[in-house]
């Protein structure tokens, strides 16, 4: 395994965890980690070493969905998701993923960009500077988009703390 | 109660930078200090103090499990996907917990696994076929790949009789991690390894490499332990 390979082995974990914000659905988040993964292997010469790698590889990501979920957006007003797949794909106990479940339906109700900001920053743990290097946004648009999309999650889980 | 250090009123979107770690450590102060005096900034701050915190706790498990690269001929599989195709996928720690007497010919109907919480371990027969067949030999079970999963134990990617699966070898025997109704009985050996879905499962679980022959005949003749 080279060096490309081994950063990629050691950032897939989180960039499935950021595909469970993006996706909110166990199973396609797992698709997602894959094809991303794959998509990645693929592209290895865009990637310019003394870069920031992890970042090249979020946009990676991300920029899969944004192409999947355009498709896909089409195909769920035909076909409803399929919920049952949430408790076979989640790791940890029922309570943990009935948690997950409940604030992964809550970012369902965030605009995309609102909410591939808060996956980004406050799952994935990535600084303001780097979510903005991820989505290509200047910080300012970055702040905004995850101010506001904090203000909704705030109001949607008002009174539903745990 | 000292003066904030700058004109700019600390706002709600402040107290986020502030509560993300993402201030200077003067501006930090000041916010700081706003929010020990004022009760409605003081809320606002543990709000999303608790909703950051709530939210790195509900999804930082997810980032503790292993994931492997897809290796070429998964990823080569993979290329073929034309559509979802969702089997049924069980994650490790779900699929030990799971053993049962799945019996090969008796899945009649193509939902038969998946609604079956007890029809996920392999029956004598099955697991006989995998404890010795090698891939790519033809038999009523043709077993298409064998590798090594992260969790160490010996995986077999197989078609059977209506049944299409990926087992894994454990302590109580061959225990089914992934299974889709079978696409035809008489399905050749190439098919065998077509299912997108199953590409995609075994992708998720494999640590390194397939086996090649000399490796899967090694792992056969140690009993795949």
């Amino acid at each position: 395994m080279d060096a490309f390979e081994a950063a990629l082995v050691r950032i897939l974990p989180r960039l499935r965890r950021f595909a469970h914000g993006l996706t909110r659905d166990a199973a396609d988040a797992d698709d997602l980690t894959q094809r991303a993964a794959e998509r990645a292997l693929k592209a290895r010469s865009q990637w310019q070493p003394g870069t920031n790698f992890d970042a090249w590889a979020y946009r990676i990501m991300r920029n899969l969905w944004i192409d999947t979920a355009r498709s896909r957006q089409r195909r769920d007003r035909l076909i409803a998701p399929a919920e049952a797949a949430e408790t076979i794909g989640a790791p940890g106990d029922a309570e943990a993923a009935a948690e997950r479940l409940f604030l992964m339906r809550a970012m369902e109700h965030l605009p995309d960009e609102q909410r591939e900001a808060v996956a980004l920053v406050m799952i994935e743990g990535l600084s303001y500077a780097e979510a903005a290097e991820v989505l290509e946004v200047p910080a300012g648009t970055l702040t905004s988009r995850l101010v506001r999309g904090r203000q909704a999650l705030a109001k949607m889980l008002g009174g539903n703390e745990r | 109660m000292t003066e904030p250090i700058d004109e700019l009123p600390v706002d709600e979107t402040m107290v986020i930078a502030w509560v993300d770690g993402e201030l200077d450590p003067e501006r930090a102060e000041s916010v700081r200090q706003a929010v020990a005096v004022d009760p409605a900034l003081h809320e606002l701050a543990e709000t999303h103090r608790a909703m950051r915190g709530r939210f790195r706790a509900a999804f930082g498990p997810i980032a503790a499990e292993p994931v492997a690269l897809p290796s070429a001929e998964i990823v080569s599989m993979a290329d073929a996907r034309a559509k979802r195709m969702r089997g049924l996928w069980v994650p490790g720690a779900i699929a030990a917990s799971l053993a049962v007497g799945l019996f090969i010919g008796q899945i009649e109907r193509p939902a038969g696994v998946a609604d079956r919480a007890d029809a996920l371990a392999l029956a004598p027969g099955l697991a006989h076929q995998l404890d010795t067949q090698l891939s790519g030999a033809p038999g009523p079970v043709r077993v298409a790949l064998s590798f090594r999963a992260q969790d160490g134990t010996y995986c077999r990617s197989f078609t059977a009789t209506h049944l299409d699966g990926v087992a894994c070898r454990t302590d109580g025997g061959w225990t089914l991690r992934y299974a889709a109704p079978g696409t035809s009985t008489h399905s050749d050996y190439a098919q065998a390894g077509n299912d997108p879905a199953r590409a995609s499962a075994i992708a998720a679980m494999i640590a390194g490499e397939p086996l090649d022959a000399a490796g899967e005949r090694a792992a056969r003749d140690r009993g795949w332990r």
